[in-house]
């Protein structure tokens, strides 16, 4: 497989992307990356304290270019697998995978060679309180590139553009780039946020329960997004609330006590589950 | 059936008590039925006049469903089976509405009938209504036990009363030709056993929502096969 590996930190991927030539969206392999397997989780077990497992025998393929919704009550685990993804786990010192390995875009991602940060510039996360950092609207979206070396006014400027109108903020704050991104409502700090994960083209964008703390416009403004997003990146999305996962996702994965207890496209999941222990969850029953 | 009640128990009371609406609804939607032909059979023109006024009275309890159901998907946006229950309760609910317009519909005939001479052939009738009244209360008691397996019984028992109304309706038109003074009274017991031959249709309707509900499996003009197929 061409892309397989591509998180390998060799001379050509540590080098800045060609910021007019998207890696995910202009490649003829993308296409194909569509129908891949770009997420394969295999039998994993995770420990914080590298003895007992908050995630046991997880398996899980997750499709490029579709939405994927994880599902659960808290402290399931649904965190902590999606911190896996680019190993932000990695950050505490005892936490570790006790079994069974992730494959991204083909590249086994705790294997020796590969390199985080490179990692994470293929798979960015978005959290649920919105943390734009301290700096004017066209840093926060900057960050990254400038972070990856790239120093052409130009071509940050058209970055920084594109991604804005991407996260569909554009419009919006273009008349204020240099205000602070910390100025904006909950929902456009979200969306800036938002932007300064797309603008390092990532494949992959994890969200951690993005609209939490958002009221419901800023709330479908963003779920909006999602699925506008979905035909370029492909996003693995945590969230409690069900008619969300309903609304913009392809597939639903259904956590219970660190277990995937169902995995189905979101219709046939939410419309009728396989196992009992999903359909008492999803429709409030106790269980 | 999922017997494990909601944490909101204001939303185990509404899908209860919407359940308890179809129920009653079909109590009188099979009632009118009833009287209708014993109307006919019995000669008695208070029992479809019973049976023209209540329809009145199923079609404000489909009204009221409908407003239930609409209310529940509003206020506890339901899943899964849940949702489907909703769904195919309001389809139920249309059903009888049939069941009692045909019902209406065989009071009129069944009116005109008796203010006629008598004839034999209105014995024909009574095998296609217990027939008919059967594959009805079957339904409905499929639908409230979420009994799919007597719900796929309902095809085979449908496809008996299609054999009955065909074979009704031969023996009427034969009498048409032997005796022509009577030409209108046959003509209406033809409509009649038609409308007993349309009700077994919306019971399978019934039947196959039954399904729905408790297997997810839309077997609609398909058969219970469907539901084969899908394991
Ligand atoms: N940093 C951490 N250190 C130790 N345990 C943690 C940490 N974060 C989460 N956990 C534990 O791991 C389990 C899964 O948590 P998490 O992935 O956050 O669940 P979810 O996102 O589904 O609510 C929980 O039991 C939680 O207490
Ligand atoms: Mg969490």
């Amino acid at each position: 497989m061409s892309s397989s590996k591509v998180l390998m930190p060799t001379e050509e991927n540590i080098s800045p992307p060609a910021p007019e030539s998207s890696a995910v969206t202009s490649s003829h392999e993308s296409s194909q990356e569509e129908t891949e397997k770009v997420i394969k989780v295999n039998d994993l077990n995770f420990a914080y304290d590298g003895k007992k497992d908050v995630l046991r025998d997880i398996s899980l393929e997750i499709q490029g270019g579709e939405v994927t919704a994880f599902i659960g009550p808290s402290g399931c685990g649904k965190s902590t697998l999606l911190r896996c993804f680019n190993r932000m786990n990695d950050l505490i010192p005892t936490a570790s995978i006790t079994k069974g390995s992730i494959e991204i875009l083909g590249t086994d991602i705790y294997d020796q060679y590969v390199d985080e940060i490179e990692l994470r510039k293929h798979v960015g996360m978005v959290f649920q309180k919105y943390n734009p950092f301290p700096k004017s609207i066209y840093e926060n979206v900057a960050y990254g590139l400038r972070i990856q070396g790239i120093k052409d006014k130009a071509t940050l400027d058209q970055s920084v553009e594109e991604s804005l109108i991407g996260a569909g903020l554009w419009e919006e704050v273009k008349d204020r780039l240099d205000a602070s991104g910390l100025g904006l409502s909950g929902g456009q700090q979200q969306r800036l946020c938002i932007a300064r994960t797309i603008a390092v083209q990532p494949k992959i964008i994890l969200m951690d329960e993005p609209c939490s703390a958002l009221d419901p416009i800023s709330t479908a403004t963003v779920e909006d997004l999602i699925t506008q997003l979905k035909s370029k990146f492909t996003i693995v999305i945590v969230t409690h609330n069900m008619q969300q996962a309903t609304r913009v996702s392809d597939k639903t994965a259904f956590f219970y006590l660190g277990e995937l207890i169902e995995y189905d496209s979101t219709t046939r999941l939410f419309g009728s589950p396989a196992v009992k222990q999903t359909e008492d969850y999803i429709s409030g029953r106790f269980g | 059936m999922n017997e494990t009640p909601h944490i909101i128990r204001d939303f185990d009371s509404s899908l209860k008590g919407m359940k308890a609406s179809v129920l009653h609804m079909a109590a009188i939607a099979g009632g009118n039925l009833d009287n209708a032909v014993h109307g006919l059979l019995q000669r008695n023109e208070d029992l479809c006049n019973d049976a023209i006024a209540e329809d009145e009275e199923v079609n404000a309890y489909e009204r009221s469903i409908d407003k239930e159901g609409m209310e529940i998907l509003l206020r506890f946006n339901p899943l899964a089976s849940d949702l489907r229950a909703v769904v195919a309760s309001m389809k139920v609910s249309t059903n009888l509405e049939r069941i009692a317009d045909q019902s209406e519909n065989i009071a009129r005939r069944a009116r005109k009938i008796i203010k006629k001479n008598e004839v034999p052939e209105i014995q024909l009738i009574k095998p296609v209504h217990a027939l008919a009244a059967s594959l009805v209360a079957e339904a409905v008691r499929a639908f409230s036990d979420g009994n799919s397996q007597l719900a796929l019984t309902l095809f085979d028992k449908d496809q008996e009363l299609d054999r009955l109304h065909k074979k009704a309706i031969k023996d009427l038109t034969r009498a048409i030709e032997k005796d022509q003074e009577n030409l209108r009274t046959y003509l209406n017991l033809i409509f009649i056993v038609r409308c007993l031959e349309r009700i077994g249709d919306h019971a399978v309707n019934i039947g196959e929502d039954t399904v729905y509900i408790e297997e997810a499996a839309d077997i609609r003009h398909i058969g219970p096969a469907a539901l084969e197929e899908e394991e």
